[in-house]
């Protein structure tokens, strides 16, 4: 698969940005009855043979699959192999999507699916590979209330919080940390999770609490000793 | 202090977003994926990207289906009408090529007897009596008539065909 014409510079921000913007809507549209799918167009395309729309959802959806891989991988050699692997099946396996979900959810389920059944080979045979923390954290608001209302994470460097933080993510199961990156990570409601995952709304909230219960634990030698 | 409420998990967790690949990872990563695709294409035995473009050709006709169903039905009966004419409009290079010294040796039966339920080629190779390379310059005039189905004056000489 060939682009014939390199999309441009502006044109690639442009639909970088298109997709963070769809980060937001995707959880107000996931509350909403069921629309017209918003990639349909693209789709369609892309089933007719055109390389270039299939390009544009690459990098619609780069950013936002990424950021799935990534925190459930905690690597970023491995979520970088992954994710081409993950475009490379979507494009052969796009003719035969027939638009019974969104291509939102589609492309999501096998981006979880591939994942698992990484993570599953991998098995305990891994170590982080952390990209670095954008400095922007430090501007927000979330953040800045952490760092006043909690002494361990007042007292902790930055490296030192997202090394504790993914250890503990690490430490869940495969299921349960796929479940708490899609939540609290990424955003999802728990009906477009049960969706992805081909599970009950009701599974996804007790695995939710669960993980929950569990990061407790982990976090709490953080909070014992906050500096290592 | 108690340990991590939800809320502060939730809180803790969402900062995870800011954990970002390097800058321009995002703009190359279109590159990367067409480079790999390449890379695997190459890797791909001949007959296996050859088998794959068939069914790429095929599928698309088919993401049209019901409007290309007719179309690929009368593609189809328009090939065997045109099979057809061209295996009828040779009959006579058939005979032809029939009449020339056979290598199959088949005894000639004085008379051969028409029956339906024979192939009409064996018909034809049974009537016909067995002839000689060197017999087949000569006209036979006295030679046993021909019959109807056979085209070919008597006087012309065999085509030899193989």
């Amino acid at each position: 698969m060939n682009s014939s014409v390199a999309l441009p510079a502006r044109r690639i921000s442009d639909l970088l940005s298109s997709g963070l913007e769809a980060r937001a809507k995707s959880k107000r549209d996931a509350m909403d009855q069921p629309r017209t799918d918003p990639d349909q167009e693209l789709v369609k395309r892309t089933q007719a043979g055109d390389a270039g729309a299939f390009d544009e959802l690459v990098i619609k959806y780069t950013p936002r699959l990424y950021g799935l891989v990534y925190n459930m991988t905690s690597n970023h050699e491995d979520t970088n192999d992954l994710l081409q692997d993950i475009f490379a099946k979507a494009y052969k396996a796009i003719r035969g999507f027939r638009g019974k979900s969104s291509f939102y959810t589609w492309i999501h389920s096998i981006a979880v699916n591939m994942s698992l059944n990484f993570l599953k080979k991998r098995g305990r045979r891994f170590q982080l590979s952390l990209d670095d923390v954008d400095a922007s954290i430090q501007n927000d608001k979330e953040f800045l209330e952490l760092t006043a209302t909690s002494s361990p994470v007042r007292e902790a460097d930055l490296s030192e919080l997202q090394r504790r933080l993914n250890e503990a993510m690490m430490k869940l199961s495969d299921e349960h940390r796929a479940v708490v990156t899609m939540f609290h990570i990424q955003g999802m409601p728990h009906a477009e999770i049960s969706k992805i995952l081909r599970v009950s709304e009701g599974t996804v909230r007790s695995r939710l609490f669960y993980a929950n219960r569990q990061l407790q634990n982990y976090l709490d030698e953080f909070r014992k000793n906050p500096v290592s | 202090m108690d340990e991590f409420n939800d809320s502060e998990i939730a809180r803790l967790l969402r900062l995870k977003r800011y954990e970002q690949p390097p800058p321009g990872y995002f703009e190359n990563f279109l590159h990367e994926f067409h480079r790999r695709q390449r890379d695997e294409l190459v890797r791909q035995p001949l007959w296996r990207i050859c088998l794959e473009r068939a069914h790429n050709f095929v599928w698309q006709l088919n993401v049209g289906s019901l409007t290309s169903y007719p179309a690929a039905v009368t593609a189809v009966l328009l090939c065997a009408a045109i099979i057809s004419i061209k295996i009828y409009q040779q009959p006579e290079t058939a005979r032809v090529a029939l009449q020339s010294p056979p290598a199959i040796s088949v005894p000639a039966s004085a008379e051969g007897e028409w029956n339906l339920a024979s192939p009409v080629a064996t018909q034809i190779l049974r009537t016909q009596p067995v002839r000689s390379f060197h017999e087949s310059a000569q006209t036979h005039r006295a030679s046993p008539p021909r019959y109807v189905l056979d085209s070919v004056p008597v006087s012309y000489e065999p085509t030899f065909r193989f």
